[in-house]
């Protein structure tokens, strides 16, 4: 069985951050593998050990995302393709849709895997947008993957329970990070990493031309702003009875929610 | 004219409080900008919700009515959806966003060659432009993301808007829908429903949602004592759904669900930005925690600085006694 798993190199979505004239300021320029991305490779690793076959990764991205490569590869992932742009900042869901489309045209896989959404911009869409470029069944928000007789076994979280659909081959699935617990590298898988191939190749490679790109994007970001916060309320200390009945007349008389 | 078309999701029998907020917003959107407002529903039988939907003011209603809209299989959404944008031709399409829109948005977006901008906290017509906010980087900050294609699709979070009821009577048109199963490449096999699930957290009214404070069986007790008090339904913040106490069906939060209930209760729950993403739209905010440096108060209405062991059963004691009142 062969597995595509498109990754992505996000910026380190923990680190503190700030908005100085509508761009965004962090302390850290550290760019990280995905945690959806990581979830996906690991999901693909699980499956190839149980029935053969490898894993392939999959990033659009600068010269810098090589070492989130690298990372993938040192997980167990069999080799890389780096689909070399250095600057990503225009390009959108549609955009990274249509180059993925373009690759995996030319690829063979029996699925494709990539996470439910990216860490930094939380949009959810690549996924979808691609299965639709490439025709292929598809399923979000994975939770569960297992393979038999040829099909996917996808236990998808769905808005009231949990929903088994079986997919056939080849098809494409977005994973949650709710899925696994993805792998550290190991010492030895650093070392491996190192050996493994990674193919790079350009947008001209695959028959895009670089003044397409930005109009395959049909969003633009305009900047960024502070989340609104909330009215000021009220904070009781002390007893647990006179909170309780302090509480319980507010929700009653002021908030009138019971 | 130029038209607003938005998707109505139902479950149960009845519309989605989440699918009334974007019809009741697009109404008012539609009239600042002298525009159609037209809704889809796509549904085992479709007319059952025409008489709530005119409660919202809709011009026109598609009913859409097939068998396999009764399973949650996306690909026959996707179909039967594409009819109806091609036959409404709007210039804006607007979800809820949920589970199931996720799954189908981005599909859509592609076969119409249309932009698509997910999960918005607001968004607005200017001209040419839809203008949305919406968060990212584990929403800690809002991007301003707009685009000026000929037809864009929105999916707009829960608790964003307010319901507002603008009653009217709409052109209602049956559209037949021929969806060839032996077709399809997907299958559902199974829907496993956990206990969790009996009242849909996106959709309620009251939840009391527990975190890492609660400890053990002991906490999880009486979190479900307070949420049968008030019928509410029970969430969890991450720390509780991967140590296995709580299923992670009923996360909440920026990876998990996005609640906007009337009252919510975060219990024993520190209120880390990712926790608060899910929650901050909920209406009344009571917050119960030791420590009163938590984050959390900072998003509370009302907040109760103690011990969660000693408070929830004062609490839902006082509860049951006011609803049997």
């Amino acid at each position: 069985m062969n597995l595509s798993v498109c990754i992505k190199q996000v910026p380190d979505v923990s680190a503190p951050i700030s908005i100085k004239e509508g761009t965004l300021s962090q302390d850290t320029d550290r760019m990280v593998l995905d945690a959806y991305s990581a979830s996906a490779v690991e999901e693909a690793l699980v499956l190839t050990e149980k029935h053969g076959g490898e894993v392939q990764v999959v990033l659009v991205g600068p010269e810098k995302a090589k070492e989130t490569i690298r990372k993938a590869l040192a997980m167990g992932a069999a080799s890389g393709v780096h689909i070399l742009i250095e600057d990503i900042s225009g390009l959108d869901s549609s955009a990274f849709a249509e180059i993925l489309a373009a690759w995996h045209k030319k690829a063979s896989f029996d699925a494709i895997l990539t996470g439910k959404q990216s860490q930094d911009t939380d949009a959810g869409l690549t996924g979808s947008m691609l299965a639709w470029n490439l025709e292929l069944p598809f399923a979000a928000n994975a939770v569960g993957l297992q393979f038999e007789n040829d099909s996917f076994i996808v236990k998808r979280q769905g808005d009231s329970g949990q929903e088994m659909v079986e997919l056939k081959s080849p098809c494409l699935i977005t994973c949650s990070n709710d899925m696994n617990d993805p792998r550290i590298p190991s010492l030895k898988g650093i070392m491996q990493s190192k050996r493994k191939t990674v193919e790079t190749v350009t947008p001209a490679d695959l028959g895009i031309e670089a003044s397409a790109l930005n109009s395959d994007s049909k969003t633009e970001r305009k900047g960024f702003k502070e989340v609104p916060g909330r009215e000021p309320g009220k904070k009781f200390e002390g007893e647990a009875d006179e909170m309780v009945s302090n509480l319980m007349n507010l929700l009653e008389n002021e908030a009138k929610v019971l | 004219m130029s038209k607003i078309l938005v998707h109505v999701a139902t479950a149960d029998g009845k519309i989605k409080r989440s699918s009334l907020e974007v019809l009741s917003y697009c109404r008012k959107l539609a009239d600042d900008n002298g525009l159609g407002l037209e809704a889809a529903v796509l549904d085992i039988d479709p007319s059952r919700y025409t008489d709530a939907l005119n409660t919202y003011g809709p011009d026109k209603i598609y009913n859409l009515k097939h068998p396999i809209f009764s399973n949650h299989l996306s690909s026959p959404v996707i179909d039967a959806f594409s009819l109806l944008v091609e036959k409404s031709s709007p210039r804006l399409v607007a979800f809820a966003s949920t589970e199931s829109t996720k799954e189908v948005m981005g599909a859509l977006a592609a076969r119409h060659n249309a932009a698509a901008i997910p999960d918005v906290a607001s968004f607005t017509l200017n001209g040419n432009s839809v203008d949305a906010e919406r968060p990212v980087m584990a929403a800690k900050v809002l991007s301003k993301t707009s685009s000026s294609s000929d037809l864009v699709f929105v999916s707009v979070r829960s608790g964003s808007y307010d319901t507002a009821e603008k009653p009217g009577t709409a052109e209602v048109e049956e559209v037949a829908f021929d969806f060839d199963e032996a077709g399809l490449k997907s299958v559902l096999k199974e829907v496993i429903s956990s206990a969790g699930d009996k009242v849909d957290l996106s959709e309620a009214e009251v939840v009391v949602a527990a975190g890492r404070g609660i400890k053990d069986e002991e906490g999880r007790k009486l979190i479900e004592d307070l949420a049968n008090s008030l019928g509410a339904a029970v969430g969890a913040s991450r720390a509780v759904t991967e140590s296995g106490l709580f299923p992670a069906t009923l996360q909440i939060g920026q990876t998990g669900k996005v609640v906007s209930p009337q009252l919510y209760f975060a219990v024993g729950i520190s209120g880390a930005i990712q926790h608060v993403a899910g929650m901050a739209n909920s209406k009344v905010i009571v917050a119960i925690n030791k420590d009163p440096d938590a984050p959390i108060f900072q998003y509370a209405t009302y907040g109760l600085v103690g011990d969660l062991f000693k408070i929830l059963p004062l609490l839902t004691e006082q509860i049951k006694q006011v609803k049997a009142g």
